[in-house]
Parts: C-alpha cells; structure tokens; sequence
C-alpha cells in the first residue's frame, strides 16, 4: 500500500534508531510529571483537594496498575501488527467467573484453571489472525460476543461472589489479597505484578529473538514470511500474551470487586490501546517499547485521577479519552507519513 | 464443456448465495418452528428488522469501500436520545433534523479522520464510538428518555399502521432506503465509483475517482442511516433506552459480510445485507419459538458473527494459497500416471 520507498526516505527510518526509541520513552514520562503539575497546580489553585496526599498518590498507582497489567499484554499485540485484542473484556470478566467457580477446589486450581481458559482464547485469536489472516478487530469483538455469551449461557446474567463457595474459606481469602496483599503495607501485589511483566515485557521485546521476529513481523509480515520467520506462531503467542495479561488483570478486578459478573473488565479494551497508543506505540506494529506503554498506563491513571477529583463523570472522561486517543493516533500518523511509512 | 457448467453454476450459486441461505432459512423455519408461518409473525420479524436493516444501508457502502463503522451501534443510540431529549424544546421536526444531522456530522469526522488523516477505520470509529457512549450518558443522564404526548403515540401509531399487508410507514421507509441506494450502487457512475474505491486505492486514484470524497460519502451515508434507523425506532417505542443499539454492530457486522459484501471491500450491495439481515431475525425468531431463551440468542449471534468471519478469512487463505496454482493440470498429470502405472501392472 505504500509508495515504493526511496532511498533518502529509507536512511531517515534507519536513523530514527536507538535514540529517538529513548527520546520516545523518556516523552512519555515527562508528559506524566505534567500531569502530576497539573494536579499540584489544581491543587494551589484550590481547584481539587488533596491531590498530592500520600493516599491519592497510592490510588493513582493502584489504577495504573490495573490498567497497565491488560495493556503490556496488548502491547505484544499491536507491536505485532494487529492492533488490539477486543475480546479482553470479556476474557476479564469470564476468567474471573472461572477463578470464582473453581474456588472450591483451592486457590491453586482455580487459578490454573483461569489461566487455562484465557490462554485458550488467545490461542485461538492468535490461530485465526494469524493463520488466516482474519481481521483482528473484528475476530477478537466477535470472540468477545461469543465469551459473552457463554457467559451469559452458563450463569444466566448471575453474578456470583466468592463467599459463596464456603467449606474453601482459606481458598477465599488467599483470592481476595490477589488485590489487597500489601508489601510493607505500601506496595499492593497488582503492583509488584505489572512491575515484573513490565521487566519481562521489555526484556522479551528486545533481548530475545521472540523480540525481533515480532518486530519484523510488526513492521511487514511479508518480509518476515520471506525471511523465514515462522509469523503464525510469532503472532499466535502474541495473542497469547495479551491473553495472559487479561487474565491477571481480570482476576485482580474480580478480586477487587468480590464478585464475578459480566461487566468485569468492561471499558478495559480501550484503556489499555490508548495507554498503549500514548505510550508512543504506533498501530502500524514493529515499533514502541514496554517501558513506554507503562508510561502510557501512568498517564491513563493521573488523568483519570484529576478528573474525578475535578468532578468530572465517568462518561465525560469517556468522551475525553476518546478524543484524546484520536489525537494521539492521528498524530503518530503523521509523524509516520513524514518518514514515509503509512500508518497502518 | 461439463466442467464449465459445473463452475458457472457454482458461480451462480456464490452470486446468489444469500437468497439461498434466505430461502433455506425460511423453509426450515417454516416446517419445524412452531406457529412461525403466519402473516403476524412476519409482520413481527419485518419491524423488528427495520432499524437494522435501515443501519445496514449505509454501513454496507461504508464497507464496499473497504471500511469499516463501528461506530453505528452508538449512532443509533445517541441519535434517539437526541430525539426524545429535544422533543420538549424543538418539537418533533426539529429534533429529529438535530440527530440526523449529528449522525452525518459523526460520519463526516469519521470520513475525514479515514480519508485525509489516513488513520484505519476501525482505529478511528472504536475512537469516535468510546466519545459517543460517553457523550449518550452525559446526555441523557445514564436513564431512558420517553416522551409521552398524544403527538408522539399518534406518530407511533402511524408507523406501525399497515399501509399493505406487511408493510408500515417504518418498513417503508426502510425500504425505499435500500432501494434508491441500490439503485445508486449498480445504475449510476458514482455508485460504481465506490466499488473501484473499495477494490482498489491505487487504480480508483490512475482511473481520476476522488478517493477521499467517496470516503467521506459512504461514512456520512452511514452516519445519516445509522441516525435515521435510531430515529425510526424511538418514534414507533416512543421511548429511547441507552440500550437501543447495543446489539446492533454485531448483528449489522455478520449480516453485511453473510450478505456477501467483502470485508476487503469492493463487493457486495445493500440488498443483499437487508435480506441477511432478514434470514438472521427469521434464525433469532425461531430460536425464542423454539423456546429458547434471549442468552441462548445472543449466544448464537456471537457465534454466527465469529463464524462469519472465520469463513470469509479462510476463503481468502484458501484462494491466496491455490492462487496460480492450475489445478487441471494437476489433475491432468495425476491422470496420466495412474493410467501409465494401470499399463504398467497390464504389461506384468
């Protein structure tokens, strides 16, 4: 679909190497210290109360990390070229029933059992997308109509709570400290997990050759084919991840919340593509980094933060984070058309 | 000679494959589901297609340009908040120019954002979907709106009033919808503009189409219909719930591509989707006569969307991995061995 490409065209993109990638990263995290003067600054102005409280702050990274967790998996996902994995939602709320179901036969099982069932849908996103090229967006929202409706199917628009599972009560509380386990009553397990994915992510993404047939996949599947990567199972285990990551950000919601229901994980979709799109990866894949995405999920957190401190509702900030969302995604665009390379 | 006719009936049978699945549905339903064959079932599956179908007009354009809106489910919804929400201040003519047009200003920031900031469609609608949502609550205060004069039961009672057998003001309009599109589409150069546009960017810009215009048309169309078919609704239930088009994406997204428009794009028509859109609720009707409940439907509207997708997926895998491949000839040599090995054991 692009222009054949020239050759001053070509040394531009080869040029935008390790240093604009740090330029990059470090620019989201300097927007985030914006935000955070923005919030000191609403605060002098009197505007909201106790936004540098010790207590917000731990709110604010209590949000990000639900939110960062979902999104450093997607981030495999779009850095593969596929955009995003829609049926994360549901693959949240759905695990989570699991997790509750299977309470009564410990936590152990429960757990794996989860997982189990989230790593088979994203097994068979990746298979779809990958193998057959299906369209990712539209696969993975069909998945989740499907997911739904299983649910909807088995538990017949119930929502079920943990306490009721009642001979397994050590299984119980072990599930509600997935979201309440402090270390050093400051550093919640969420945390702790998307700290170490955030590690992981990084480390898989460009210290291990998964990392760089994934980039190459993400940046021309064609080439990547031509060149001997192996592009189904590159992108199949990128919707794995994705997978995975929906799941444990799905378990801690429901154990957030103590309860499995439908709406779990609702909204979860597009917080996580714009923390991953703010975070400086572009839709077109190949590029980006996890580091940045964490940022991403930083600034999703602060910006909600401010505006529910503002008063703002839920469905203004809706409105806000569409609009910004389109900003970003129509800025990287341009910045991509400049160095010759269409945006997706 | 046999193998040609062979192939042009297949060919026929894919052209005409959604008249078939119609047909088929229609039979089955009517032998086995019970008190389906009847003139007030059909009245009753015709108006509960007539928002849908409405919707479908416009997104099938939109996705014979290779496009895709998900922002329809959210259209609808919002244009029938707007109606109902205004009614008390602008009356009925006015509140409905209002959301109408909001729904075309929708597909026009959808139009340009796809065709000038060259930003995929679905990037773009999943945007534009996530401000409507948050703007429908912010609107209507997260409860429904009903207005409850004697003019809105009146029109209510008009487009639900059998003009014909069969058909209502509402399914009229819907109907003449899909006509004069379809019309468009297949008569006129710039409904076969679309097509081109769809097919292929790069000879719709040598062949001198404007490419972004087309764009912009067929996501303002979609806006436009998408608000019409919200409309419509709220003025026959006299009541806009937040719920309105939430199942309507998924529904209008597996009609359109069983209706055979590509979700490459430059194939398909309205027709086709309408009468997808018909076999779906034939399908839906019959499981809730069978008795089944409305978790069990959506179920089945998951499962038929991923279906959907799934076929049309593996047809193109099938058709890109036997592409050049000439299978005669295969044939042919595989032929000419056996009958060299059937000589060969002869010759022992």
């Amino acid at each position: 679909m692009s222009e054949p490409s020239r050759a001053g065209i070509d040394a531009r993109t080869l040029r935008t190497g390790s240093f604009s990638s740090i330029f990059n990263t470090v620019g989201v995290y300097g927007i985030a210290v914006l935000f955070i003067a923005l919030g000191a600054l609403l605060q002098l102005t009197g505007a909201i109360g106790n936004f540098l409280s010790p207590m917000n702050m731990l709110n604010i990274v209590d949000a990000t990390a639900l939110v960062g967790i979902v999104a450093v998996g997607m981030a495999f996902v779009t850095y593969s070229g596929n955009f995003a994995d829609m049926s994360v939602p549901t693959t949240m709320a759905f695990t989570g029933y699991i997790c509750i179901e299977l309470l009564r036969y410990g936590f152990l099982v429960a757990i794996v059992g989860a997982v189990a069932v989230g790593l088979v849908i994203g097994v068979v996103n990746g298979f779809v997308v990958g193998k057959f090229k299906a369209n990712p967006i539209i696969w993975t929202l069909a998945v989740n109509y499907v997911t739904m409706g299983v649910i909807r199917l088995v538990w017949v628009n119930k929502q079920i709570y943990p306490d009721m599972v009642g001979s397994q009560q050590h299984a119980v509380s072990l599930f509600d400290a997935i979201y309440r386990l402090r270390f050093f009553n400051l550093i919640g397990l969420p945390l702790v997990i998307l700290l170490v994915m955030v590690i992981l992510g990084q480390v898989v993404l460009t210290r291990t050759s998964f990392g760089a047939k994934l980039k190459l996949t993400g940046s021309s599947p064609r080439a990547a084919k031509l060149s001997g990567i192996a592009v189904e199972r590159t992108i199949i285990l990128s919707f794995v991840l994705a997978a995975f990551a929906a799941t444990v950000g799905g378990l801690a919601i429901t154990s957030l919340s103590r309860v499995g229901a439908w709406y779990n994980g609702a909204g979860y979709d597009f917080k996580a593509v714009t923390a991953v799109v703010i975070g400086g990866m572009t839709l077109a894949g190949g590029r980006g980094t996890i580091l940045g995405v964490l940022g991403g999920s930083l600034i999703i957190g602060i910006m909600n933060n401010i505006m529910t401190l503002l008063g703002i509702g839920t469905f203004s900030q809706d409105m806000i984070r569409g609009a910004i969302f389109i900003i970003v995604v129509g800025f990287n665009a341009l910045s991509l058309r400049r160095l010759g390379r269409d945006d997706a | 000679m046999r193998r040609s006719g062979r192939n042009s009936l297949l060919a026929l049978g894919d052209k005409y494959r959604i008249y078939i699945i119609f047909a088929l549905v229609f039979v089955v339903m009517s032998l086995f589901a019970p008190k389906f064959f009847n003139v007030f079932n059909f009245t009753t599956i015709l108006n509960a297609i007539a928002m849908n179908a409405t919707v479908a007009v416009g997104f099938s354009v939109v996705m014979i340009c290779g496009q895709l809106d998900l922002s329809i489910g959210t259209v609808i919804t919002f244009a029938g908040v707007i109606t109902m929400g205004l009614e008390p201040t602008l009356g009925f003519p006015g509140a409905i120019a209002v959301a109408v047009l909001g729904g075309a200003i929708v597909g026009l920031v959808n139009g340009l954002l796809v065709a000038k900031a060259k930003i995929s469609s679905f990037i773009v609608t999943l945007g534009t979907m996530t401000i409507l949502q948050g703007s429908i609550y912010q609107f209507s205060g997260g409860n429904s709106i009903s207005v409850a004069t004697d003019q809105a039961f009146s029109i209510s009672d008009f487009l639900g009033k059998n003009l014909l057998p069969l058909v209502t003001p509402r399914i009229l309009i819907m109907l003449v919808l899909v006509v004069v599109v379809e019309l468009v589409l297949r008569r006129t150069r710039a409904g076969r503009n679309f097509y081109i546009v769809g097919g292929n960017k790069a000879t719709a810009w040598l062949a001198g189409v404007n490419t972004d215009r087309y764009l912009i048309a067929a996501f303002i169309l979609s806006g436009v219909t998408a608000a019409i078919g919200g409309v419509v609704s709220v003025l026959v239930s006299t009541a806009a719930t937040l719920k309105l088009g939430e199942n309507s994406l998924m529904y209008v997204i597996s009609a359109t591509i069983i209706g055979g428009t590509a979700m490459s794009g430059g194939k398909g028509g309205v027709l086709q989707s309408v009468i997808a859109i018909m076999a779906l609720e034939m399908l839906y009707t019959g499981i809730i006569l069978f008795g089944l409940g409305n978790e069990v439907k959506i179920f089945f509207a998951g499962l038929i969307l991923a279906y959907v997708v799934l076929y049309e997926a593996y047809a193109v895998y099938r058709h890109e991995k036997t592409l050049g491949q000439r299978p005669e000839l295969m044939k042919e040599l595989a032929d000419r061995l056996s009958a060299a090995k059937v000589k060969k054991s002869a010759g022992h």
